[in-house]
């Protein structure tokens, strides 16, 4: 088989460079093991302010971002942060000043992926007063009957069905002088219709939609929407296999071997790996050593162990910094030689802010479209 | 009000034992322990119910003391407790004629050791190294320290002990060459305390050494710490041993989910035991020697790393700490020192502390001059009855003062699902128990101990507390939890375990922002 471009790794990093060259006509396909970081996303992507680039491109797959300068976003755990560009059900606040008059919290009954309480005390602490709600459902009974389905999935997949009644059941709840109605990000596993359905249904109350313990429901839609526009787009989304080597001589790879496909070799003109960082597998660590799997390309590591890590949890940890090393056009090496066919994007470039591409899933996104323009310009 | 017949210093297993039986023979007892129960050794160690195998050769006193005490355990303790079975292991390094020596030992002592073949030792324990050329069974076991401590301090306080938790010993009260009772700090309300009793028992581990001090009382001790690492599954059904002299990382016990690997004997300062650390080389070497028993684990997934401090009591001056006798050691400090009122219960084993708590009490009683037979030998701990976690779970926390509420519909939903653990279960330790934060459930229930480390039913368990009223703190203390977790994985977090890292890098600061 043979493509303009074969992805490795189909998260955030790798179909965005996957759209953005099927968009443009060309011949892709991505390889992907399986699960990605975006299973797990706040909803906002880390170090991006804003990107006309990205929020068009997303905008085109159904996935509407937002950003308002200066404004805040609650976090699960109460905590207020400054908000960055992020997923349309992502509640962007006033910068300063109460959040509401008061607020309704809603959960349900045996759901504990969700913290009221520690939400209620941080609004309290902002100058809004609040209670909470629960919202009994006949057809929530049938997850309770088993201790470990009260999840976020499996609700959004019970309320995706239901959501005029569920906005009739947060109506029974309200109480005088509640104009804010906080909810779990638990809606709309196919599409954002369903939590704009909630919020317009609510109106004129104000609807503010907070993040819940993993897994989330506004990543798994994301990277549902963005493959489904990817195929639309023609791309070839080869799901559940592993790239497990490449073919590099003189610095250009010619093809590379999957797990599935056996002898059978997956040919192109250029390749871009997005296969994640440590918890993707695109980077393997040992207690001697921090590798790329695929290639074996270089990556820079200290060699004393103990400089891997900070003691104390909550400071910055060096390893989340190591990453593969790739000059400015995203080109790798290895053993010191560039690979001038292979790109390298997103979290397998390690997680340090960098002042070209940031962080997290802003850094992913950049980097990803950074590869593919460069790829487009050849 | 403050008056008691006795004051046990420590809330380790042999504070709670020695608590128990003297509240058993009648005593009006009172217990104070500075932090929570089992913080110290008791809450750091193997889990091994020695069989007395190990000790058979170099010890025999010990070995028929651990001996003795397996047997009543298993008893008295039957919900702690989960009778594996033990091998030793000869493997081709080792000197196969040791084995017959240590079987002869054994048989001396009391154990019953009994040679098999190799390959029937393979059937009994898939996971052992199948190059070994002899193996022994031994009645070895694996226990639960944790939920041994908490049933013994259910008891006394059952039989009306006053249980102090969070409230640490500054001083005794002496008039004269007698000592009246203690003084103390709660560490939670900062408040200051006197407690009167006609004797006080020293069980503060390693640390009733620098607490002796202050009645200008020297006990030569020997802080002797082992480190350990826990693997992610259970690898092993069985106790494994090595077939040889005692020696460093030579025991893979599994205990729950989990199997761990150790130990290691390194005497450490003094000021090093309230926070003992793991060093990469004794990470090589209990990988390197645990592999020896069982190859699998070259392949495990490492959970933590975890270090304790043993209280052995010095004799001479070994810098190994390994031809110490475990034996447990009382003082009468009146006889000994010239200080009447007070007595020291240390050294031994978990595996013997009732034992030892026998022991203390017998002092207690002598020199209080009763004549009351101890009882712990044959009397069952609460919880012994009930045999399936939840049900044990609920007789150790719920006491006559807590009548069992109505069943809640809700109590069932999963908190943590590496160890099982439900709502209801962490809402009875909370109300029942006395936990008051998240590394108390820890204790209490084994939540956050499994293979995900905590990372996601910390959160669920904070909005437990934070429900049960215990709000205000709850956020900092899921933080002292998640810092306290990753100090016993960063030594070991290479492959999955640096995988799960990350994920909950980015889950608790970037997701929850916590
Ligand atoms: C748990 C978690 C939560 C995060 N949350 C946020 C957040 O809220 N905000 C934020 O800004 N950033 C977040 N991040 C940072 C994250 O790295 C980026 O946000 C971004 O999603 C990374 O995208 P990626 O495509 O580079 O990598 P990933 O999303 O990790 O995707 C890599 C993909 O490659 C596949 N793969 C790996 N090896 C191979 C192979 N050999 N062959 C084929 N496929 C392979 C993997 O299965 C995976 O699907 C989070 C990271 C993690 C781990
Ligand atoms: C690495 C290791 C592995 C081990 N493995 C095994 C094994 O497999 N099997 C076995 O049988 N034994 C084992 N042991 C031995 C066993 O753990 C100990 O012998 C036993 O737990 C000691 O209990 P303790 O109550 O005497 O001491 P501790 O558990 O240390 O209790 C002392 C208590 O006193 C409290 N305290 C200290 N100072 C004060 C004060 N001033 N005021 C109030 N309270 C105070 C402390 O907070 C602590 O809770 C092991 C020990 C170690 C270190």
């Amino acid at each position: 088989m043979r493509f303009d471009t074969i992805i490795i790794g189909g998260g955030l990093a790798g179909l965005t460079a996957g759209i953005r060259l099927q968009e443009e006509g060309r011949r892709t396909a991505i390889v992907s093991s399986g699960q990605s970081a975006l299973h797990f996303f706040s909803g906002s992507f880390e170090s991006l302010k804003d990107c006309p680039e990205a929020e068009e491109l997303f905008d085109r797959a159904g996935v509407r971002l937002h950003n308002l300068p200066g404004s805040r976003r609650l976090l699960p755990g109460g905590a207020f942060r400054e908000a960055v560009l992020s997923l349309g059900d992502v509640s962007l606040l006033p910068g300063e000043g109460p959040i509401g008059k008061k607020a309704l919290i809603v959960s349900f009954n045996g759901y504990h992926d969700f913290f009221p309480e520690l939400l209620a005390g941080a609004l309290e602490k902002d100058g809004t007063p609040s209670i909470q709600g629960i919202v009994e459902m006949e057809e929530l009974a049938a997850l309770r009957k088993s201790p470990t389905e009260m999840r976020s999935v499996n609700i959004a997949r019970v309320l995706d069905k239901c959501p005029d009644k569920f906005v009739q059941k947060v109506k029974e709840l309200l109480a005088d002088g509640v104009d804010t109605v906080i909810l779990p990000q638990v809606f709309g596993l196919d599409g954002d219709e369903v939590p704009r359905a909630i919020s317009e249904g609510l109106a004129p109350l104000k609807v503010i939609f907070v993040g819940t313990l993993p897994p989330s429901v506004p990543g798994i839609r994301t990277q549902n929407m963005l493959r489904r526009r990817y195929e639309r787009l023609g791309g070839t989304f080869i799901i559940g296999d592993s790239v497990v080597s490449g073919a590099v001589h003189e610095g250009i790879v010619s093809s590379v071997a999957s797990h599935n496909l056996d002898t059978y070799r997956l040919f192109a003109d250029n390749f871009i790996l997005c296969s994640g960082s440590f918890f993707s597998k695109g980077l393997h660590s040992s207690p001697t050593a921090i590798e790329e799997p695929v290639f074996g390309l270089d990556v820079e590591f200290p060699e004393d162990r103990s400089l891997w890590y900070e003691a104390d949890f909550f400071e910055p940890q060096p390893y989340m910094g190591i990453g593969v090393k790739a000059d400015k056009d995203l080109h790798p090496s290895i053993g010191g030689e560039k690979v001038t066919n292979l790109y390298v994007a997103g979290a397998i470039l390690g997680a340090s802010k960098d002042g070209k591409y940031g962080t997290g899933a802003g850094k992913a996104i950049k980097s990803a479209l950074a590869a593919a323009n460069k790829i487009l310009s050849l | 009000m403050n008056e008691f017949d006795v004051i046990v210093i420590g809330g380790g297993i042999t504070g709670a034992g020695t608590a128990r039986d003297c509240a058993l023979r009648g005593l009006k007892v009172l217990l104070v322990e500075r932090f929570d129960m089992s913080t110290g050794a008791t809450g750091r160690n193997h889990g091994l119910l020695h069989s007395g195998a190990r000790y058979a050769v170099t010890d025999r006193e010990s070995a028929a003391e651990c001996i003795a005490e397996n047997k009543i355990l298993r008893k008295i303790a039957p919900h702690c407790i989960d009778p594996t079975g033990g091998l030793f292991l000869t493997l081709p390094d080792d000197d196969l004629n040791y084995q017959g020596t240590f079987v002869e030992a054994c048989k001396g002592a009391g154990i019953d050791a009994e040679i098999i073949d190799p390959r029937e030792a393979l059937a009994m324990e898939p996971s052992a190294n199948r190059e070994m050329i002899g193996a022994v069974k031994v009645p070895d076991a694996s226990v639960d320290p944790f939920r041994l401590c908490a049933s013994n301090l259910l008891d006394a306080k059952l039989h009306g002990a006053t249980i102090l938790l969070y409230t640490e010993v500054t001083g005794f009260i002496m008039e004269g060459s007698r000592v009246l009772g203690v003084k103390t700090l709660n560490h939670k309300t900062g408040e200051e305390g006197s407690y009167y009793a006609k004797i006080t028992v020293n069980a503060a581990g390693i640390w009733g050494m620098s607490v002796m001090e202050k009645a200008g009382i020297t006990v030569g001790m020997f802080p002797s710490k082992g480190a350990l690492l826990i693997f992610a599954h259970r690898v092993n059904r069985m106790v494994l041993n090595r077939c040889r002299k005692p020696a460093n990382a030579d025991i893979l016990v599994p205990g729950g989910t989990v199997s761990i690997i150790g130990t290691t004997s390194t005497r450490v300062p003094l000021e090093e035991c309230n926070n003992p650390q793991v060093t990469p080389d004794e990470v090589n070497l209990l990988i390197g020697e645990g592999v020896k028993l069982s190859p699998t684990l070259a392949e495990t997934r490492i959970l933590r790393a975890f270090a304790g401090v043993r209280p052995l009591v010095s004799s001479d001056n070994d810098p190994s700490g390994r031809s110490i006798s475990r034996g447990a050691v009382c003082l009468d400090h009146a006889s000994r020192d010239g200080m009447e009122g007070l007595v020291t219960i240390t050294g031994g084993k978990l595996t013997t502390y009732r034992l030892m708590a026998e022991m203390a009490t017998d002092m207690v009683c002598r020199k209080l001059g009763m004549h009351v037979r101890c009882q712990t030998a044959w009397t069952p701990l609460p919880g012994a009855e009930g045999h399936s976690f939840k049900e044990t779970a609920d007789t150790i926390w719920r006491t006559p003062a807590n009548k069992p509420e109505e069943p809640d519909i809700y109590g069932d939903a999963l908190v943590c699902e590496c160890e099982n653990i439900s709502v209801g279960e962490l809402e009875a330790a909370i109300k029942h128990l006395g936990a008051g934060s998240l590394v108390d459930l820890r204790r209490r229930t084994r939540m956050g101990m499994g293979t995900c480390q905590g990372e996601l039913c910390g959160c669920r368990a904070a909005r437990i507390l934070a429900r049960e009223g215990l709000g205000d703190k709850a956020l900092s203390d899921l933080r002292s939890f998640m810092a306290e977790r990753w100090k016993g994985i960063y030594p070991i977090a290479w492959g999955d375990a640096l995988r799960e890292a990350e994920y909950t890098q980015w889950v608790y600061k970037h997701v929850l922002g916590i």
